[in-house]
């Protein structure tokens, strides 16, 4: 649980990070940090502050108290469309996508949502501009060929099961040409099929890309799979319960007894 | 120096009206977390029903008040059932809310218009003598309104903080789902509501109409006193009440000293330069989305 | 025949200020109920500048498009940068609107100018005729469906669908929302222009809120995130009136009893999300010719 000692190959560093929402402390002292290309989890039972860590990065919410360093330069208080530009896109865990728009439209936002081309020419629909939406057109099917879901490409995001609503979530966040993805239960609600699709997808833009990569899941195959020979966060009530392989966290006491601590007790209530 | 304290009364009374305005649209805005536009129409309905029910059928003055109130709180009561509650129940976007609100917002005032017409009415009621203390007149309109509106206040205070129903909205207040899940039946907190809004506004509209005048557009002012209660900061009642007063003296003191046709333009301008340095009232707390 | 050239032009002015507000509420979300402002921060403008002046005619226009268009920045800039809620930005709106209408009210003269106040600005000179509104309304159906289908307009739309996820995806949530009130205001300030060369005559009671009531239920009516539908029905609903002299009392009752059906039984409105384009033209002409056609790519 100790600060990285070479901080300049970090791409993202949280320094004693907190947060406190009224009388609650969501995230408490967390401090990580990650090298580019790293691939690593954020795990912990429900409440336990993971949602609200990626929302401290892209800055929807102010911390309390703490720094948040990419590349080494402080980000705090940096406008969330302004991170994302710096290189940050993250999916959700309630599925935001652009609910009337085509799966198409949803990548291609991500790649205009700085504009391509000048105002005046967007009246005029100058041949230049033109060319520039045909190649953005091009690029959004790319992605979308690349999450599986390019015969989709003209549904109605909100029409689609919810599964490839979640691919689509991640084309829309790699259409950003993000360096760092954040994923917020990119597995929720797959079945073990799907799952194993997931993983691959991942793995596969991991590779291709070169992101770095954090993952929040609760499928804890998929996050022992995916982190193998990486590290995983185990966060409980805010705090950093425990960090290391996914061998070393499967044996860690602490947090067995955090995810399973009341089954012991239920146990020994209901022995006859 | 006495025209000073002439003034001052005056707002204070104003103050009264637009406090149990900013009271009404604070508490449907803090359960439901959205803009009741509605309430224009309303506080105006309420004012025509007692105006009608001296002028043309002749009731006594408290009569008329009672016969106004229970009107517009069916009046209230009906449109939360046939207008909001679907959309509620569908969880519609607050946009879709709001424009239904404004629907029955335009639908009765222009009813109103069409019955009534739309030529300023005075109350008719007899102008009694005003009171004089110290060499400054008190209206008794004003003190009825000022006291009956500190009256009213205080039940709905003992109502939210003494009784069960109201810990039911208290709690509904908070958080809308939890406070379901703990048994506290939604409908009946939206009637309610809805029937504390009715009277409310009708009692404003009553005094509003008094002190200035029935027509059919008057409830515009209840746009001031929204303002009025997010500028105090939305969610709290105290507030309402706080931000209602400042803005009742304050607009009163502008009209006596520079120029009654100024009065709403200062008002407005006042309220949106707050309301734009301030988005979140001076003493409220903003309601972040869950992401 | 005058009698349809007046519906002409009157519907073809409500035409071009519901394209601003379908713009700005239908297509990017934001709630306003003051666009009747606007027209009047274009129209005043417009005709002092034409008849105290000399400014030829479509440059007051245009200047007066762009006036209301830089007044919008008064509410827009400190609303959206403290990120206003919706409704409260709705309520600005409303309030920015009567201040206007009430400093125009308050306002015998301006200088040497004399607006008139509450009684009007009296001769301007006429110069929207048939063949002027129509042009009006050609152009700004082009540039709007123009903007709608460029970069900007959906990134308008984006943030009329899902703001937060918008700006995670890096859309400026306060340079596009300044850039949707502005096109939007801009083109309420020229169809207020037009009003005023029409009727030689401004009132600032032409300019209260149920000017801006009116247009809301073109865009509530015709639908969200779409031009087609907001014009549709801003024609309809100055047309009808009109022909049925007899409803016109009742409009605004029956508008306000629309809106609350139209929100619970089909809140997209008419043709929401319908777009001019080559799919709705080729669908229609499928239909209509009932044979089936296949569908064109983007």
């Amino acid at each position: 649980m100790s600060i990285d000692d070479n901080p300049s190959n970090n791409i993202l560093a949280l320094r004693n990070l907190t947060v406190d929402f009224g009388g609650v402390r969501a995230v408490n002292n967390l401090s990580l940090s990650l090298k580019s290309g790293e691939m690593v989890a954020l795990i912990g039972p429900n409440g336990a502050g993971k949602t609200t860590v990626f929302n401290l990065i892209t800055n929807a919410i102010k911390p309390t108290s703490g720094e948040i360093l990419l590349n080494g330069k402080s980000i705090l208080g940096v406008s969330p469309d302004k991170i994302c530009q710096m290189g940050i896109s993250r999916t959700f865990q309630n599925i935001r996508l652009f609910p009337q728009m085509t799966a198409y439209e949803n990548v291609e936002l991500g790649l205009h949502s700085i504009p391509r081309y000048s105002l005046a020419e967007a009246f005029y629909r100058t041949p230049r501009a033109r060319q520039i939406e045909k190649n953005t057109r091009a690029k959004a099917l790319e992605l979308l060929e690349i999450v599986n879901l390019k015969e989709h490409a003209h549904a109605r995001a909100s029409s689609l099961p919810y599964g490839l609503q979640r691919r689509l979530e991640i084309a829309r966040a790699m259409a950003t040409s993000p360096q760092l993805l954040l994923l917020d239960e990119p597995a929720a609600g797959m079945n073990e099929d799907e799952c194993n699709d997931l993983i691959e997808l991942i793995r596969h833009i991991h590779n291709t890309m070169k992101y770095t990569i954090i993952v929040i899941e609760h499928h804890m195959a998929v996050v022992m799979d995916l982190c193998r020979g990486s590290r995983i966060y185990v966060l409980a009530l805010g705090s950093l319960l425990a960090t290391g392989n996914p061998e070393q966290i499967q044996n860690n006491q602490e947090v067995i007894k955090a995810y399973l601590g009341e089954r012991k007790n239920v146990r020994e209530t209901t022995a006859p | 120096m006495e025209l000073f304290f002439q003034q001052l009364i005056s707002g204070i009374s104003i103050g009264a009206i637009y406090a149990l305005l900013a009271v009404g649209y604070a508490l449907v805005y803090s359960v439901y977390n959205f803009t009741n536009w509605a309430f224009d129409a309303f506080m105006a309905f309420g004012a025509f029903m007692a105006f009608m029910a001296i002028s043309s059928l002749m009731m006594p003055f408290w009569l008329a008040m009672i016969f106004s109130i229970v009107l517009t709180v069916v009046l209230s009561v009906g449109s939360e059932k046939l207008a909001y509650r679907p959309l509620r129940q569908r969880k519609a976007p607050r946009l879709f809310m709001m424009i239904s609100a404004m629907g029955v917002n335009l639908a009765i005032v222009n009813l109103i218009n069409k019955f009534f017409g739309g030529t300023f009415r005075k109350f008719p009621i007899q102008s009694a003598q005003p009171f004089f203390v110290g060499g400054v007149s008190i209206g008794r309109m004003d003190l009825l309104a000022g006291l009956i509106s500190f009256i009213v206040l205080a039940m709905l205070w003992a109502f939210l903080y003494r009784t069960k129903w109201g810990l039911g909205i208290r709690a509904s207040a908070i958080d809308i789902q939890t406070a379901s899940l703990m048994g506290i039946n939604n409908d009946g907190v939206a009637m309610i509501i809805f029937i504390i809004t009715g009277v409310l506004s009708s009692i404003a509209g009553v005094f509003y109409g008094i002190k200035y005048a029935v027509f059919p557009t008057m409830g515009i002012v209840t746009i001031k006193a929204m303002i009025a209660s997010i500028v105090g900061g939305l969610g709290s009642l105290p507030a309402a009440i706080v931000g209602s007063m400042i803005l009742g003296i304050l607009e009163t003191l502008v009209s006596g000293y520079i120029s009654s046709s100024y009065r709403d333009l200062f008002s407005f301008m006042f309220l949106i330069i707050i309301l734009l340095f301030f988005p979140n009232g001076l003493m409220g707390k903003s309601g972040d989305e869950k992401l | 025949m005058s009698y349809f050239i007046a519906i002409t032009i009157l519907s073809g002015i409500n035409i071009i200020a519901a394209i601003g507000v379908a713009i700005l509420t239908g297509y990017t979300g934001l709630f306003s109920i003051g666009h009747a402002g606007f027209m009047a921060l274009g129209g005043y403008l417009s005709a002092i500048l034409v008849k105290e002046y000399n400014v030829p005619f479509v440059v007051a226009l245009l200047a007066g498009g762009t006036f209301a268009g830089l007044c919008s920045f008064i509410i827009g800039y400190p609303a959206f940068r403290s990120k206003l809620r919706g409704d409260y930005f709705a309520i600005a709106t409303l309030g920015f609107s009567e201040a206007i209408r009430l400093i125009l009210n308050n306002t015998k003269t301006l200088g040497t100018i004399k607006i008139g106040g509450a009684f009007g600005y009296m001769n301007i000179p006429n110069h929207s005729n048939v063949f002027v509104v129509l042009v009006a309304v050609i152009l700004a159906l082009f540039f709007a469906h123009m903007f709608v289908t460029s970069q900007y307009g959906k990134n308008c739309i984006a943030i009329g669908q899902d703001e937060v996820a918008a700006e995670m995806m890096g859309v400026n949530l306060l340079r596009t929302k300044l850039l949707a009130l502005f096109v939007s205001a801009f083109y309420a300030g020229v169809a207020g222009g037009l009003l005023g060369f029409y009727f030689a005559y401004l009132s600032p009671s032409f300019f209260t809120l149920t000017k801006s009531s009116d247009l809301l239920a073109a865009v509530v009516f015709g639908g969200i995130q779409s031009i087609i539908g907001p014009v549709i029905t801003a024609f309809v609903l100055v047309a009808v009136p009109e022909l049925l002299r007899a409803l016109a009392e009742w409009r605004l009752i029956l508008y306000g009893f629309l809106f609350v059906v139209v929100m619970i039984f089909r809140p997209q409105g008419l043709l929401g999300y319908v777009e001019m384009n080559l799919n709705f033209a080729r669908n229609l002409w499928s239909k209509i010719r009932n044979k089936p056609v296949g569908e064109v790519k983007g």
